[in-house]
């Protein structure tokens, strides 16, 4: 779901830059908060596994594949939307600048879509489904999926404003593909990544998802 | 890594982390589809390939050492070089920002 520099006028990357700029800043006042020892590893981790996993394109049928973002993940191992929106940026600014996988102009719309509104919509639905006594896995599950198919709406509709996508056959198209990569690219993976956290380490999900207010404290 | 940060229950994590994750790398050129993503094809079907293929030939802002997550004439060998660079460098950021901004 990178957007590539061409697709977006500079005025129009220039304002998605400026609403994304305050989240990422206090996603950086989030770390300054939370880190200890006990969580940079779980940090380098996860920021390491994202991009590893991110570069895992699944086909999904109709000559399209697409990949996990993983902002919604991050957040529930945290407890805390920042943190995906903190990982989702430095993943990338690799991805931007090293190798090219969405644009640079375009990075500020990028984050405010995979980091930002993927990492909100997925970690508070997981919330509102768990306060509605929906399991680990289920709630994981329907969290991520709506956090990805939300944010691919919104590329999709940033898109018709650049001037490019149709909205209604953008939001079809954008829809229909990322319903598909959203329930095994997003849904799946992250169910299975949790569930095997809650297997073998429970105590890092012990108190994230009970106190979505102030992230758990792990130790 | 200094003794508490290797004496941390946590640090078994970040080994089975490095592990997944590299592991993915290696592999990913090889199990990866080439098919476009959803963006891609989403593109393709409202612009039509002309216009795609034009917005696809402007010069980039920034020129990448890796495009494409690839070491230029390496093939596949280069491919899973690029992505474990890639993951050893956000693991290293990782690392550097959670010491730079841990409570003292």
């Amino acid at each position: 779901m990178h957007i590539p520099d061409s697709f977006l006028p500079l005025s129009h990357a220039l304002i998605y830059w400026v609403i994304a700029l305050p989240f990422i800043y206090l996603s950086f006042r989030w770390a300054r908060r939370e880190m200890d020892d006990m969580k940079v590893p779980v940090l380098a981790a996860l920021a390491a596994g994202i991009f590893a996993i991110q570069a895992l394109n699944i086909p999904i049928g109709m000559g399209t594949s697409g990949h996990m973002v993983g902002a919604t993940l991050v957040a529930i191992i945290f407890g805390s939307p920042m943190a995906g929106v903190l990982v989702l940026t430095l993943v990338l600014l690799v991805q931007g600048f090293v190798f090219a996988d969405g644009g640079i102009t375009a990075m500020g719309a990028n984050i405010l879509n995979m980091g930002v509104i993927s990492g909100f919509t997925g970690y508070y639905a997981f919330v509102a489904l768990r306060k509605m006594k929906l399991g680990m896995k289920s709630a994981s599950f329907i969290g991520a999926w709506a956090g990805l198919l939300i944010s691919a709406i919104a590329a999709s509709v940033q898109l018709t404003f650049a001037g490019l996508f149709p909205l209604v056959a953008g939001i079809t198209a954008m829809g229909t593909y990322h319903l598909i990569i959203g329930f095994v690219g997003e849904g799946l993976i992250t169910a299975i990544a949790i569930a095997a956290i809650e297997r073998s380490r429970p105590d890092l999900l012990e108190n994230s998802f009970l106190n979505p207010e102030h992230g758990g404290n792990v130790a | 890594m200094n003794a508490t940060v290797s004496g941390n229950r946590n640090t078994r994590f970040l080994y089975a982390g490095i592990v997944i994750a590299l592991l993915i790398s290696i592999l990913a050129p090889f199990l990866a589809s080439s098919d476009p993503d959803g963006l891609e094809s989403a593109a393709e079907g409202v612009l039509g390939e002309e216009r795609m293929s034009a917005l696809e030939e402007l010069a980039p802002v920034f020129e990448s050492p890796m495009p494409d997550y690839s070491i230029e004439g390496h093939g596949k060998a280069g491919e899973a070089g690029a992505i474990v660079i890639g993951t050893l460098i956000l693991l290293g950021i990782g690392l550097a920002l959670g010491k730079v901004m841990k409570k003292k």
